[in-house]
């Protein structure tokens, strides 16, 4: 129900810049995921949408209308917290109803607004109580609930599982996922977690250092990443990032990397001769029944340092020459340290990065 | 058998060290004298000036010099209050002659009677007759004074008075004549303080309109506080109070003098500490700086109130006491302490040339007036009487009811058996 | 084996419970059992004083007696200057703790500022106050500075008094109060639960207002004369000081608790649309529920025991301050009435109970549903 637009938002403590120049735009409905590492700016930017934070520089537009001066309650917004900050003094009732008294809502259209989210909550039995006597699945819905009782044009998650223990979490993410797919309200999400940015965003903006690295669907970031970073954090394990020279020869192109060269197909922005880093995600290395389906040229042999089975997958680390990869194979693989594996490599999904810039070649 | 021997020898030795000890420590006295005061500030030395002449006199005794700070003894008298109820006395210690020490302490039997000393020291001719009958009841004298003051005093400045073109005031009806037209000046006739100077003033209002006979039958209980004459004693004070100042009671008595100084006021009536306080604290001379009369309507009269000491039951050392009392009582006891502390000695035949100017005049007129006790400084009525006063006078001040306040007195006066 | 830690438990705590029971209950009791005695007067101080048995007789002459009057003064002091420093102390130190939880410049120094009269003793602070108050001095002359007249007001002797009754309709006044309790409690519960707010509160409440109204003239008097008391403006110096004193105390108390609640907390309230004012009245205030009650306990009971501030400032006698416990002091040690300064003792002790004990209750129950 609401576009918000960053034009070149920035924020000082002092001398230190903590975000720069970020600029992003979120259609209506759309559920943004700001994931990065600790320390990377995204909070700062939710509180700066949410008006906790004053902006140092730039605009943000809510719906079109800047809302640099505008103060948090006029925003529009609701933020669930990390620590759920729910006022321990007040019953699950009143945190919720909370919102709408400062309003001056009538005292009927209070109860039926908080009867309503703590039916789609689930949270009916528990109004009395207070939330010292809640689980934290049941804060963490109470949270939820006061955001949702004011049908905000914005909803802001600030790590909102993160407190949450791994199982409950999974659920909670899928409620959430359910949730957004029915209201359909604008949600900007900030996350350190990767996986929950893929599986919730509809858009992820990945953060390093105060800097907007890439923004794109889950897919796009996953296959494309704009850079070394991108390509490093999304991905789980990471991309294996590994040295490599190309070479456009008159009888096709060529990547070689670990002592072994492989005919591919480069990029347009490569040169004959680049150095590069030749980026290999671990779901592209395959192994026994698959290999059939590559180009005999991408076959390899690794030496196996360790496996671990992780149910249905294995994790693999090999050495190819002098480097480590990691990969992650389909079924369960048995490998004894030192044994010799016979490997493929699809060449089709690799990435190419600058080694000066980082960036992707393309 | 055997042991009953060494019992028998043990007690007979114990006993003889009882007959003995006392007897040999006679000349030369040992062991430790605590006394008791709560002189602390200003009279610090003059009590010093004491404790150096009895240890010349008594070099083996430790002097403990025992004093709780706080006019009037407010903190000290609860302390010794305390320690004589937990059974544990001072040797010695300071208390206001008169009823103050005979209502709390002598009805209480815990003084030794000090008629043996007296007559021992021929203090009963030493010391002025009024005095002792003051001091003492039917069954003995009960402490040692060491200084005489006088509380019927009003005090002014010579020089302004002659400004002003009046007189000191002889009685009330001439200060009644002058009052009004100081008033009209913006000056204050009277300067008062807080509460516990209305109450002396009071008594020096009451002895001028009851005579020096009616002021002791009011103590004597031969003389009812609402009788006719005790209400026109209330009446004649509300009378003066109007021409006090009306922030007396945030006042100390010392800014009440420091009005008549400034001559921002015109007179005062106060004790004659009044008298050091202006000589040495404000560097006045007496005579000239500062003059004095007796308060109005009661010359000839010397209303008196003294610090004394006493002899409690059970002091642990009470032969080192009865010589320190011997001391106080001495001629030279009290020239050495008298003129430090600003007061004038108890006995009639006393050396005035160490004396001020003031002193001089004051125990001239000690020797020869009619002599009358104190209340507001304990010397006519106990403890009790006195606590009771004050809610007494605190009515008064807020009500000026001369006929309720003197209806009040009497039902405290009841209360705590005065004249009893 | 939890036997044996019980037995370890009272064996530890026994020494403590002998010294409180001997040295606090057992004084209690005697104090009690002396207020009940004659004890006082004339040979009050003997060796063996003679107490006899007098039943509530020092009670009954404090509160109707002819001389009580001084003391039941004090008591209405008392009650009006523990009225007015719990208001001022809380009032003023919420006020600066709200403004340094906004952490203005130079926070630190202000804490400290504001902390600092706590560590002066009430001798000190009675001094100060004394002077500052004076008649021709200090507050009154500040208006000079400014080119205006100086102030006339004699903050410490002023014989003027406020909020004035008649200690003969004591009883009367006092029903007028449950009334008037009995029916602001009905309204305030007739919201939630009418027909028990209006059985339990608003009826008896409304019955007793109207029969002490008709019928009023039929009761006792508690005097036998008119004696009126009232707010002695003198008593205002005094507050002042004590407030001086006590605020910093309460700011520090509160200000340990907002910087207590998480900053998430203001931020969530914040956005709920809340003011400042109102996150401090709905969130942070009722989140500090256990410090005001704290901070009400130990200033009322400040108030209540307060001796040597008063005694500093206008001495033992000033009657328009007087306070109970100057009383009690001044009839025990000064008039020897042991035995009536044992009963104000002990009318004090119970008026700090009835602090004390609902708190108690409170907190016992608090903790026995956890």
């Amino acid at each position: 129900m609401a576009q918000v637009e960053l034009v070149d938002v920035c924020k000082r403590f002092g001398a230190t810049e903590v975000v720069h120049d970020a600029n992003l735009s979120i259609d209506d409905n759309e559920f943004i995921v700001l994931v990065g590492p600790s320390g990377c700016g995204k909070s700062t930017i939710l509180r700066m949408i949410a008006g906790l934070e004053t902006i140092s520089g730039g605009e943000i537009k809510i719906n079109g209308r800047r809302v640099n001066e505008v103060m948090p309650k006029d925003r529009d917004v609701a933020m669930v917290f990390q620590n759920y900050a729910l006022y321990p003094h007040m019953s699950v009732f009143e945190n919720m109803a909370f919102s709408l008294r400062m309003a001056r809502l009538g005292k009927d259209e209070i109860h039926r607004k908080v009867n309503k989210a703590a039916d789609i909550l689930e949270l009916t039995p528990y109004l009395q109580r207070k939330p010292a006597a809640l689980s934290g699945g049941q804060r963490q819905r109470v949270a939820m609930g006061r955001a949702i009782v004011r049908s905000p044009s914005v909803f802001l998650f600030d790590e909102p599982l993160s407190n949450l223990d791994a199982q409950l979490r999974t659920q909670m993410r899928m409620e959430l996922k359910k949730m957004h797919l029915k209201m359909k309200t604008t949600t900007i999400y900030v996350t350190h977690d990767q996986i929950e940015a893929m599986t919730l965003a509809d858009r992820i903006v990945i953060l390093k250092d105060g800097m907007v690295q890439q923004v794109g669907t889950p897919v796009e970031v996953y296959e494309k990443p704009d850079n070394r970073f991108v390509a490093g954090f999304i991905g789980n394990p990471p991309t294996n990032l590994l040295p490599a020279v190309v070479s456009r020869g008159s009888d096709g192109d060529e990547i070689s990397f670990c002592g072994v060269t492989f005919p591919v197909t480069l990029p347009a922005g490569c040169k004959d001769q680049d150095q590069v880093l030749a980026g290999i995600r671990p779901d592209s290395i395959k192994r026994d029944g698959a290999l059939a389906a590559l180009p005999e040229q991408w076959l390899i042999d690794g030496k196996v340092v360790v496996s671990e089975i992780v149910g249905s997958q294995s994790l693999l680390e090999f050495t190819m020459g002098e480097a480590s990869v990691i990969a992650e194979l389909e079924g369960r693989v048995p490998a004894a340290p030192g044994q010799t594996m016979k490997l493929g490599l699809n060449l089709e999904n690799l990435l190419l990065f600058d080694p000066e810039t980082e960036q992707a070649i393309r | 058998m055997k042991k009953t021997i060494v019992a028998m020898l043990v007690a007979m030795a114990a006993m003889l060290l009882l007959v003995v000890g006392p007897a040999q420590s006679k000349g030369h006295l040992s062991g430790q004298l605590e006394i008791f005061s709560w002189w602390a500030g200003d009279e610090g030395p003059a009590l010093q000036a004491l404790i150096d002449l009895y240890e010349k006199a008594h070099p083996n005794v430790e002097v403990v010099n025992a004093t709780v700070t706080g006019g009037s003894g407010v903190n000290a008298k609860a302390v010794l209050k305390t320690r004589m109820l937990g059974g544990e006395p001072p040797d010695s210690f300071q208390v206001h002659a008169g009823q103050e020490l005979i209502g709390t302490w002598v009805k209480a039997d815990r003084m030794e009677d000090l008629t043996f000393l007296f007559k021992e020291q021929g203090w009963m001719e030493a010391f002025p007759e009024g005095l002792v009958e003051l001091i003492g009841t039917d069954a003995g004298i009960w402490s040692v004074p060491v200084n005489i003051h006088r509380s019927n005093v009003i005090w002014y400045v010579p020089a302004n008075l002659d400004k002003w073109g009046i007189k000191a005031p002889e009685s009330w009806d001439d200060f009644f004549a002058v009052a009004p037209k100081i008033k009209e000046a913006g000056v204050v006739p009277l300067a008062l303080a807080q509460n516990w100077t209305a109450n002396h003033l009071w008594e020096s209002v009451a002895l001028a309109s009851l005579g020096p006979d009616n002021w002791d039958a009011l103590w004597t209980g031969k003389l009812a506080f609402d009788s006719p004459e005790g209400v026109k004693a209330w009446e004649l004070f509300g009378k003066v109070l109007e021409f006090t100042n009306d922030d007396a009671s945030s006042l100390s008595w010392q800014q009440a003098t420091d009005m008549v100084v400034d001559g921002r006021a015109a007179f005062n009536v106060m004790g004659d500490w009044a008298a050091g306080y202006m000589s040495t604290t404000k560097k006045l001379a007496p005579g000239s700086g500062f003059g004095w009369a007796a308060a109005p309507g009661t010359g000839g009269e010397f209303m008196f109130l003294a610090d004394s000491f006493g002899l409690p039951k059970g002091a642990p050392n009470r032969d080192n006491v009865v010589a320190w009392l011997a001391l106080l009582g001495s001629k030279e006891g009290s020239d050495a302490f008298n003129p430090l502390k600003g007061s004038i000695s108890a006995r009639t035949d006393s050396d005035l040339s160490v004396y001020n100017d003031y002193a001089k005049s004051a125990s001239a007129d000690f020797g020869k007036d009619r002599i009358v006790g104190s209340l507001a400084h304990g010397v006519t009525a106990n403890e009790g009487f006195m606590n009771d006063f004050a809610s007494v006078m605190e009515m008064f001040l807020k009500s000026r009811n001369a006929e309720a306040a003197g209806k009040a007195a009497q039902q405290i006066a009841m209360k705590n058996g005065i004249g009893k | 084996m939890p036997n044996r830690d019980r037995i370890k438990a009272f064996l530890t705590l026994l020494p403590s419970m002998i010294l409180i029971g001997v040295f606090v209950y057992g004084f209690i009791g005697n104090t009690f059992w002396l207020s009940l005695t004659d004890w006082g007067g004339v040979a009050a101080l003997a060796e063996n004083p003679v107490r006899n048995y007098a039943g509530l007789t020092n009670y009954k002459e404090l509160f109707t007696g002819f001389l009580g009057g001084g003391f039941r003064q004090d008591l209405v002091n008392a009650v009006y200057y523990s009225v007015m420093l719990l208001a001022g102390a809380i009032g003023t130190g919420l006020i600066i703790a709200i403004l340094l939880d906004n952490k203005p410049r130079g926070e630190a120094v202000f804490r400290t500022i504001f902390l600092y009269p706590m560590s002066l003793s009430f001798i000190v602070t009675g001094t100060i106050w004394r002077w500052l108050l004076a008649p021709q001095g200090g507050v009154n002359i500040l208006p000079t500075y400014a080119g205006l007249k100086p102030l006339e007001f004699k903050w410490l002797s002023s014989t003027g008094a406020i909020f004035e009754f008649n200690w003969q309709n004591l009883l009367l006044i006092g029903l007028y109060i449950v009334a008037a309790v009995l029916i602001v409690a009905g309204l305030m519960a007739i919201k939630q639960d009418p027909p028990r707010a209006l059985k339990r509160f608003l009826l008896p409440g409304i019955a007793i207002g109207l029969a002490t109204w008709l019928f009023g003239d039929l009761l006792p008097k508690a005097l036998f004369m008119e004696e009126t008391h009232g707010f002695n403006l003198a008593t205002i110096g005094i507050i002042m000081a004590t407030i001086w004193q006590y605020s910093g105390y309460t700011m520090a108390l509160y200000l340990a608790g907002f910087t207590g609640i998480s900053q998430d907390l203001r931020d969530a309230s914040m956005l709920d649309g809340a003011t400042t004012a109102q996150y401090y009245r709905y969130i942070a205030l009722p989140m500090l529920k256990p410090i005001t009650i704290s901070a009400v306990i130990i200033l009322s009971h400040i108030s209540l025991k307060m001796f040597d501030l008063i005694f500093a400032m206008t001495g033992p006698d000033n009657a328009e301050t007087g306070h109970p416990a100057l009383n009690m002091y001044l009839t025990t040690f000064r008039a020897n009435d042991f035995a009536k300064g044992a009963a104000i003792a002990i009318i004090l002790f119970l008026i700090a109970a009835t602090f004390i004990i609902p708190y108690l209750i409170s907190s016992y129950r608090q903790r026995s549903t956890r």
